[in-house]
């Protein structure tokens, strides 16, 4: 049956996306009304899928990588519902689900291969890969908004105001919406390094850990995401290079997830 | 008697100079007793004047349009002395007035295609007129309908998508910069007329405003009017550095806004973004300040560009405007030809009785051997005849294929039956060979048919 669900859900996601994306280019405002509610739908399905996956008794919830990065996808697929209702800013699902579909899909095509670790007994683990799934999903907003942000800044530094300049919403709205999405992501971050580490000095299992790569990684995209807060406080670093800077810091998180499936082949061989 | 028609004579931006448009305009608080004056001394039974800085139109119903067109237009020359400026008239009749009013209404005719200001302008002309009380059913349904055309027009096309002049551009560049204006700051440098316009439209978006000017005379009154605070030229750092819109109007000859200080104002802004509108030429900014991080310049090139993009796509629009126009004129022609229709069918019918009864009289005082059954049976075979032979003509008036046809239709049985020279008819009637020769042929076949193909049948 999951399958199924999972192939129902992965369409639904890419329909959402395609009708965000023509949603952005010709701007009809109905059309990203669809476009919620068929993301909508699939959030929903993909909620389905999650139970469906648990409930089988395959994996418990978030045990493996693959478990993480859908929830990774469905999580900044509700943040994203709930800002649109907010903010009236629907046009950033343009950005936010091609992500979704991205990481969906990597959960989907990599589950196959998953192994379930032996070590994941440890009770702090599970809150670990929690807050970072939220961070991460809070990330993938600021990114959504940092993204729109680069677009209109180069639009007005070009002049070229038609088009998706039009519909995209103002640099201030942006440069606002990224900024809330670091200060929500930052804690939740913080929250899973530190449960992160103190697995690695072996709080847990008493043994300490050599760092992996992915850790390491961990550690880098914390200190982007805190330099980026920081500056702009400090020094005024508003609009494009924070902008730059949250875009670099998500990709650096994507590097994290990504280094991590990496990790489970190694495991699995 | 005639259809009413509708006429149009005036001038535009389109055929007259500034200071011959000034010289016909006429001021607001005139405009009911000139309307009113207009249709007195004048053959005209409804009128409405348009008077806006961009035309000056007299739109007017009458039974003479010819006359009326001559002598609208003589008014207008009268007006416009000592300037001759009959040459920059037009003057147009039937459907052309008709869709002249309606692109004039649409913003189709305007100098800025596509501009909002047109249509309330109409309105109130149309609403002055009907006060005036020379605002009859004619001109009043012709102005209903430009309003529907407008609105239309306005709905399925794109003739007012993206701003054209530079302050709206202004606004609208701002508002994508900042979002809300609201509280925003706003400073004017200079006092050039396109700055303190852009100036005034943010205030007005609730945007505060300051003004620093060379002379602080100019810069209290431009301040004054726009709500806005004045400040000393000295204050030109100080104030750059609170400001987030900056507009530049001096006429300076060299850069006010240099790289330096720019930079030094966005460390104080600690990169909240800024706004530059550098309305004047020679420039005010230097353009290298445009590459500070944050830091957005548009001169008056760049503005000029953005309105020119906005009004080619506007004018591509206006085909598809022009088509509801021509559309609409229609409907409303089809709707104007069916007002001639029945007055039409009544006089075509009474004229027909009239002669009936005449011819009936005269055949009685030679037919008195006839008992009053037989006169009855004449009376009644003549009414036949005459019932007869208007249900042709009657039915294709009521059916009309269209407003060009109904109107020729109309026209052409006016003619034939003569029905707009009424008085002479019956006296002329009895006396030609012509009419007589015309009634032996038109009433005695059938007359003599009816009770044949009863017989028959």
């Amino acid at each position: 049956m999951t399958p199924t669900l999972a192939a129902v859900v992965g369409t639904l996601y890419a329909v959402a996306c395609a009708v965000f994306l023509v949603h952005l280019s010709k701007g009809s405002p109905r059309l990203g009304n669809v476009g919620r509610v068929v993301l909508a739908a699939a959030a929903l399905a993909h909620l389905v899928y999650v139970g469906a996956v648990f409930s089988s008794g395959a994996a418990r919830p978030m045990a493996s990588i693959y478990q993480t990065l859908s929830m990774v996808s469905l999580a900044m697929v509700l943040a994203f519902l709930a800002t649109s209702l907010r903010y009236r800013t629907t046009v950033l699902g343009a950005f936010i689900t091609p992500v979704t579909l991205l990481f969906f899909l990597g959960a989907v095509l990599g589950a196959t291969a998953e192994p379930v670790p032996s070590s994941v007994t440890l009770t702090l683990l599970p809150v670990h890969i929690a807050v970072n799934v939220l961070g991460i999903a809070a990330f993938a907003l600021a990114f959504a908004a940092a993204l729109a942000y680069l677009i209109q800044e180069r639009k007005l530094r070009t002049k070229e105001l038609g088009g998706i300049f039009q519909r995209l919403p103002s640099l201030d709205v942006l440069d606002m919406l990224g900024y809330r999405f670091l200060l929500v992501g930052f804690p939740l971050l913080t929250v899973g390094l530190v449960t992160g580490a103190f697995w690695i000095v072996g709080g847990a299992t008493g043994q300490p850990h050599y760092i992996s790569p992915a850790q390491g990684l961990g550690v880098v995209t914390w200190i982007v995401f805190a330099g980026v807060l920081i500056l702009r406080t400090v020094a005024g670093w508003r609009g494009r290079k924070a902008a730059l800077g949250t875009m670099f810091g998500f990709a650096c998180a994507s590097l994290v997830l990504l280094a991590y499936v990496i990790n489970s082949f190694g495991g699995a061989s | 008697m005639s259809e009413p028609d509708i006429v149009v004579v005036g001038l535009s931006h389109h055929t007259a100079p500034v200071h011959v448009r000034e010289r016909l305009s006429v001021a607001t608080d005139a405009m009911p007793s000139e309307v009113a004056r207009l249709v007195g001394a004048l053959p005209l039974d409804e009128a409405v004047v348009i008077s806006t800085c961009n035309r000056v139109e007299i739109y007017a119903a009458t039974t003479r349009p010819a006359e009326a067109l001559t002598q609208a237009r003589a008014y207008l020359v009268e007006r416009g002395k000592p300037d001759t400026i009959d040459t920059f008239l037009y003057a147009h009749h039937g459907e052309r007035a008709v869709a002249h009013a309606f692109r004039v209404a649409a913003s189709l005719d305007s100098m800025v295609l596509g501009e909002p200001q047109i249509l309330g302008q109409v309105k109130d002309a149309v609403a002055v007129a009907a006060t005036a009380g020379t605002l009859g059913p004619l001109l009043g349904q012709c102005f209903r309908n430009a309003f529907s055309v407008a609105k239309r027009v306005r709905r399925e096309t794109e003739i007012a998508a993206g701003t054209v002049s530079i302050s709206s551009i202004a606004i609208e560049l701002a508002s994508k910069i900042f979002g809300t204006l609201e509280a925003r700051k706003v400073l004017l440098v200079g006092a050039g007329k396109m700055g303190e316009a852009a100036a005034k439209a943010l205030s007005k978006r609730g945007a505060e405003l300051a003004v620093v000017n060379r002379s602080p005379e100019r810069a209290q009154s431009v301040a004054q009017a726009a709500g806005g605070r004045a400040r000393p030229f000295e204050a030109l750092a100080e104030e750059l550095a609170h400001a987030d819109v900056v507009i530049t109007s001096t006429g300076s000859p060299t850069f006010i806004v240099g790289v330096d200080s720019i930079r030094g104002v966005m460390r104080i802004r600690k990169g909240r973004p800024l706004f530059i509108i550098d309305i004047a030429v020679p420039r005010d900014v230097d353009p290298r300040v445009g590459e500070i991080d944050n830091v957005f310049v548009y001169d008056v090139d760049d503005l000029r560009k953005v309105a020119d993009d906005n009004l080619a796509h506007r004018r591509k629009e206006a085909s598809s405007a022009e088509r509801i126009v021509h559309e609409e004129v229609q409907t409303f022609e089809t709707w104007r030809a069916s007002l001639a229709v029945t007055p039409t069918i009544v006089a075509l019918r009474s004229q027909f009785q009239r002669v009936a009864e005449l011819e009936l009289e005269r055949a009685m005082t030679r037919l008195g051997h006839l008992g009053p059954d037989d006169r009855k049976q004449v009376e009644a075979a003549v009414g036949r005849v005459v019932q007869k032979l208007l249900h042709g003509p009657l039915t294709e008036l009521k059916r009309g294929d269209g407003p060009g046809d109904t109107a020729f239709l109309v026209a052409a049985v006016r003619r034939l039956f003569e029905l707009d020279a009424q008085p002479s008819l019956p006296a002329k009637a009895p006396t030609s060979a012509a009419d007589a020769d015309a009634r032996s042929a038109s009433e005695t076949p059938p007359l003599a048919a009816a009770p044949r193909r009863a017989k028959d049948g």
